[in-house]
């Protein structure tokens, strides 16, 4: 054994402050192993199941109830819902980049959170369902009091195109939007496109990953399961060549997946939040909301990792390691949401320009203050105050914590940016010239906002019972390529860098 | 993968300090050249005070041009230590080694660079007293704290004053060694610079826990300089194109661009006159290529958002002055130049693993950078400032004069002089750096393969 003559401490290698820090699994038994836990049904499993079902049913009770009090007429309504999908999406949506992002850089600690991270792009299908009914709320991007009239022609040829208020008013005859016109099939068509293009990508990634792991799988089930499994390993046998082909093809799509998702979040957050409030025209937004959607991606990853380390039996295969690696991340992360958030705001604060006040106002300190308030100190004052502590990022549940953390803030940034988007009112007028009152969620709202986070839930939890949530193949990987050793008089891990 | 082999100390301690030691041939007339540029600009600026401000383009209303231009640029710049010193040391990217030091003494040069730039460009230096004092105490007319151009300063200060720290701390140990590889008045010097240092265990931590802690405190204020170089434009609301929210991370991400890319050059540069083949190897250089196709692409998007959200507002303003960067002569040729040479030619470039390890290569896709990142600023200054505006009656074209070019093209000169200089007397190449990295460096049997490994405490 690579680590003989190097002790074992608390559960894992590593000494004083490192211990428990890395474990190393023994390669011949991770298959089984990991196989008899994805198959296993644990009283505990059954009832996190029950739960995201029950919450799954009141969240399409509240879609019902939504519905029946008025349908699609008026956007404001569907503030709450649409800011519960941008949570989803935001989520869900970067998770499996998390997986991409550290193979990329050839993390080691990486190994353990890739199938948690990639298992994310099956919930990529319930993004394109619960989309819909947002296509069908968003008003459309062309004034539809606008009259086309010979006045707009004119205004034009006097040069006043750019800013083309309707007639006596100061409603713009298209609102202001990316698409700079209106496109074929509205801008609903395309951004469905984008999340279409992501849920198929985010597969595409799940698949040829899990593949090896599917073709071991299909060596030890039995009945349905093997001819499941069969026909997802598709032919893998595992020859170099197809080892090879699998590297390139998860550099590739994990690069497509990470320009895809950057493009489809810039296009979601500036349709459904910038563009519905009036005279909002800030280019730090999506990068913003990215950046969030890092954060709360690693978040939940880590959140995962802790259950199954804690309750769900894979102590040997997670050790502190990657709490302690992406913790630094996460803070990095949680220091470079508030600095962008800190970009836009000293920006319009200072510009001192009144429509850009009023959005301040409007967003942030007045009708939504308490929810942005909440925001702010889930997003940054608690992660940061949790992670910058040395011996909690070296424990498994400071950062979990720093994530719940996180998980509320985004969740919070989420229901009080689009919510107040959709009920701005005014969707057409050129700036906004009043701070609106704020919306509050009525129990409907509540029940769509459980129900989507039970959704995520109960497809997440089925979808583990499928393919593996250890990565079966980078775990026996990692385990020939880290070993302890010891240098001068002290025991260190020694990484092998093959490449 | 780790490639070169593991050296004695007696051939690091040769090699790197080859260049104090026993200075190369070239050394002196290179130096010598260079001062007369510096003899030339300092004639120039003399003229440029006694004559005033109307030798130079800049008129109403682009009273921004070249020197602003190039103080924003050298800034930039200066991003390149703390990115390579700071993030990486905290990161543990073992590459980092070599390239620390340039990095950092780059960092110290550009930024002094940088300070001189807007004191030039006051026409007037001996005004910029009244950045610091009172115009008068008798009417007690303040600099207003409230302006930008007053968080400039200082945080460019601190910024210096914090990188200085940082250089002095990473070269104790080294000064050790030179003051133990030198006689008579710079043994005396190196003995005063090294403060007792002995290499025992409590300074090695002290040393190590005071880099780890300057790393760590140099990030925010990293962030915060090119942050507030932006916030002079960003918050100036009568030029429509400056006023965006997103001009923060654009710049420090641009700056991290240009920077990074003029340490790879330099190295490049130092490893041919200093035939440090052993020390600045093609991995390095390779992965400060691989480094900076993901600086470059990030750096890509915020231009994309930049000018998509310049012309999402819809507003006459600001696409008045997009349609002078995009079609107007000249700014459309140089805007073209601008994103060819800042992304396209140099990403294509990189993406190219043979291409990454060929150093003539690297050197042509690192000057494309920074001569993209020079014109970035000047297409955001010139053109925004241009435009004309209600109320402003009197309207000029910018055009650099013989005397802002030659003063521009000084600078350059100005930080290679004082980098060669340095190089004269303190090594560019950290010793202890590089020796604890090949203390660290393993193998490990993988099956059939012998493949290189490295300890690594967490």
């Amino acid at each position: 054994m690579a680590n003989s003559g190097v002790q074992q401490h608390s559960g894992g290698y590593g000494h004083g402050q490192h211990a428990g820090m890395w474990v190393f699994p023994d390669a011949e038994q991770v298959t089984g192993d990991v196989a008899g836990k994805t198959f296993a049904l644990p009283s505990g499993y059954k009832l996190a199941l029950g739960a995201a079902a029950v919450l799954t049913v009141l969240g399409v009770i509240g879609f019902l109830l939504k519905l029946s009090g008025g349908g699609f007429a008026n956007p404001g309504p569907w503030g709450y819902y649409v800011g519960v999908f941008s949570f989803i999406f935001m989520v869900t949506g970067a998770a499996p980049l998390v997986a991409c992002a550290f193979r990329f850089t050839k993390s080691h600690w990486r190994r353990p959170v890739s199938r948690v991270a990639e298992l994310f792009a099956v919930v990529g299908v319930v993004n394109l369902i619960i989309f819909i009914p947002l296509m069908l709320a968003m008003p459309p991007i062309y004034n539809p009091e606008s009259p086309g009239s010979d006045a707009l022609a004119q205004q034009r040829e006097l040069g006043n195109a750019a800013e083309c208020c309707l007639p006596g008013t100061t409603d713009l005859e298209v609102r202001r939007t990316l698409w700079f016109g209106v496109p074929v099939g509205g801008h609903h068509l395309w951004d469905w496109l984008g999340l279409l293009g992501l849920a198929v990508c985010g597969m595409a990634l799940l698949w040829l990953s899990a593949r090896p792991d599917l073709a071991q799988a299909r060596l030890t089930a039995t009945g349905f399961r093997r001819a499941f499994y069969g026909l997802m390993a598709g032919g893998w046998y595992g020859t170099k060549k197809q080892w090879n082909a699998q590297k390139a093809g998860l550099a590739l799509l994990g690069a497509w997946y990470f320009m895809l998702l950057v493009f489809v979040q810039f296009l979601f957050v500036t349709d459904y939040a910038m563009s519905m409030v009036p005279g909002w025209k800030d280019s730090v937004l999506p990068p913003m909301y990215t950046v969030m959607s890092f954060q709360s991606a690693l978040s939940m990853i880590l959140v995962i990792l802790f259950l199954m380390r804690r309750k769900g039996g894979y102590a040997n295969y997670i050790g502190k390691a990657p709490f302690w690696s992406a913790s630094k991340i996460l803070l990095g992360l949680t220091l470079l949401w508030t600095y962008h958030l800190f970009a836009f705001f000293i920006t319009y604060w200072y510009g001192r320009l009144e429509h850009e006040e009023n959005i301040i106002r409007y967003v942030f300190t007045q009708p939504y203050l308490i929810l942005f308030l909440g925001n702010f100190v889930f997003s940054f004052v608690a992660p940061f105050l949790t992670l910058i502590w040395n011996p909690v990022r070296r424990s498994d549940w400071g950062p979990t914590l720093a994530g719940c953390f996180a998980l509320f803030g985004a969740l919070l940034f989420n229901l009080r940016t689009f919510n107040a988007a959709f009920n701005t009112g005014e969707h057409f007028e050129f700036a906004l010239t009043r701070v609106p009152a704020a919306v509050w969620p009525n129990f409907a709202d509540v029940f769509i906002i459980l129900g989507g986070l039970g959704l995520v839930a109960l497809v997440y939890l089925l979808a583990a019972k499928v393919v593996p949530l250890m990565s079966i193949w980078e775990v026996k990987e990692g385990a020939k390529y880290q070993k302890m050793d010891t240098l001068i008089k002290g025991e260190y891990l020694v990484l092998a860098k093959p490449e | 993968m780790q490639e070169g082999r593991v050296l004695s100390t007696r051939e690091v301690n040769r090699d790197l300090l080859r260049s104090i030691l026993d200075s190369p041939r070239w050394f002196w007339p290179v130096v010598t050249v260079l001062g007369l540029i510096l003899l030339v600009a300092a004639i120039a600026i003399g003229i440029m005070v006694n004559r005033g401000l109307g030798v130079t383009g800049l008129n109403r209303p682009v009273a921004w041009g070249f020197f602003i231009t190039n103080f924003v640029f050298w800034i930039g710049i200066s991003h390149a230590g703390v990115m390579l010193s700071a993030i990486l040391r905290l990161a543990k990217a073992e590459w980092r080694r070599p390239a620390t030091r340039a990095a950092e003494v780059l960092t110290l040069f550009s930024l002094m660079t940088a300070m001189i730039m807007p004191i030039i460009h006051t026409g007037r230096p001996w005004r910029i007293l009244y950045w610091a004092f009172p115009y008068d105490f008798a009417r007690g007319i303040w600099p207003n704290i409230r302006t930008p151009l007053v968080w400039d300063p200082s945080a460019i200060l601190t910024y210096l004053t914090s990188s200085t720290l940082f250089v002095i701390i990473a070269l104790i140990p080294d000064f050790a060694v030179l003051r133990d590889h030198t006689t008579g008045i710079a043994h005396r010097v190196y003995g005063v610079l090294a403060m007792g240092w002995e290499g025992n265990a409590r300074q090695w931590k002290l040393q190590i826990i005071a880099g780890v802690l300057l790393s760590a405190l140099i990030l925010p204020v990293f962030v915060s300089v090119h942050s507030i170089v932006s916030w002079d434009f960003g918050m100036a609301v009568t030029v429509k194109s400056w006023h965006s929210t997103v001009f923060a991370p654009y710049f420090v991400v641009g700056a991290v661009h240009s920077g990074v890319s003029a340490v790879a050059f330099v190295l490049i540069l130092l490893r041919w006159c200093y035939g440090w083949q052993d020390y600045i190897r093609h991995e390095h250089i390779d992965a400060l290529g691989r480094l900076l196709i993901v600086v470059a692409t990030g750096w890509f998007y915020f231009l994309v958002m930049e000018l998509l959200f310049g012309m999402y507002g819809r507003e006459t303003d600001e696409l008045a002055v997009r349609q002078l960067q995009f079609t107007q002569w000249p700014y459309n040729a140089w805007f073209i130049v601008f994103v060819v040479t800042t992304y396209f030619i140099p990403v294509i470039l990189w993406l190219s693993r043979t291409w990454r390890r060929n150093l003539w290569i690297m050197s042509i896709a690192c000057i494309s950078v920074n001569i993209g990142m020079w014109l970035e600023r000047y297409l955001i200054i010139v053109p925004g400032l241009t435009n004309k505006q209600v109320f402003t009656f009197v309207w000029a074209e910018y055009a650099p004069q013989p005397i802002e070019i030659l003063i521009v093209g000084a600078t350059f000169a100005l930080v290679t002089t004082l980098m060669l200089l340095f190089s004269r007397v303190f090594p560019l190449v950290p010793l202890y750096d590089v020796k604890e990295g090949d203390i660290l460096k393993t193998q490990m049997q993988v099956g059939r393969r012998t493949v290189p490994a490295t300890f690594r405490e967490d």
